[in-house]
């Protein structure tokens, strides 16, 4: 359609870029661009964290932001652009896992559509997190099962019923 | 049939290579549910106990549900619960 964005950065090859994004939902009707950008914190449950591995499940990852987008479209409007980004790979502290952008004719549907599209990412996106802490051991998250129909609109809440306690919150 | 399983998340460190070979007694998704639970009690012996209950099971299109056929062509991927962002 045109008006969405979605990609998978392989760590290895290159970083996320929120420029990139930005300019992506920018539109001469827009008065409002929102931007959702995760990165990896330093501490988590108490836990000096040293990086995060993410794996990918990469052609159902790619679906399923397509899916996202195309839901955010159905209830924010034809005109809105979305960009969904997410890191794969080993990430060090302060480095980017994922950015969101959104752009609309006006603030409140691209700080919603932003919203929706970060929640169904993290609850609903075949993606896994391993927190290496600065102790040497390593840990996966332990996530959002899939088993129970991933609808987008019920991973947009704008205050999720649980927290994954992950470091970019 | 034979299911061959691409795993990921917390199941790639239980099993060499990140794939897997079953045969499944059935041609449903929970059929591959049990061959795998069976996998696990003989050969993961570290897995998260419950982990697998809360794995879905996915085509590279789509998540299966359990009532859900296995498809022709035999290959599915286990997805752990998610933790992306």
């Amino acid at each position: 359609m045109g008006h969405h964005f979605v990609h998978v950065a392989d760590r290895a090859n290159e970083v996320l870029d929120p420029a990139a994004a930005l300019e992506f939902v920018s539109d001469p009707g827009f008065g409002g661009v929102t931007m959702f950008v995760g990165r990896v914190r330093d501490l988590n449950q108490g836990r000096e964290v040293a990086g995060i591995s993410y794996d990918l499940y990469r052609p159902l990852a790619l679906a399923r932001f397509g899916e996202i987008a195309e839901q955010a479209q159905r209830e924010f409007g034809p005109a809105l652009k979305l960009y969904i980004a997410h890191a794969l790979g080993r990430l060090a502290v302060g480095e980017l896992a994922v950015v969101i952008a959104a752009g609309t004719p006006h603030r409140d549907e691209a700080f919603r559509a932003c919203r929706l599209a970060i929640e169904a990412v993290k609850h609903s996106a075949p993606i896994w997190k391993q927190e290496h802490y600065v102790d040497g051991d390593s840990v996966w998250s332990e996530g959002c099962s899939l088993c129970d129909a991933p609808a987008v609109h019920a991973a947009t809440s704008p205050a999720p019923a649980h927290d994954h306690d992950d470091p970019q919150r | 049939m034979d299911i061959e399983l691409e795993l990921f998340g917390a199941l790639r460190d239980l099993e060499a290579g990140d794939r897997l070979r079953l045969p499944v007694a059935g041609g449903t998704v929970a059929d591959l549910r049990e061959a795998l639970m069976g996998h696990a009690a003989e050969r993961w012996p570290g897995i998260t106990p419950g982990l697998l209950k809360s794995c879905a099971f996915a085509t590279p299109d789509t998540v299966l549900r359990d009532n859900a056929l296995l498809p022709a062509d035999g290959h599915m991927v286990v997805l752990p619960p998610v933790s992306g962002g």
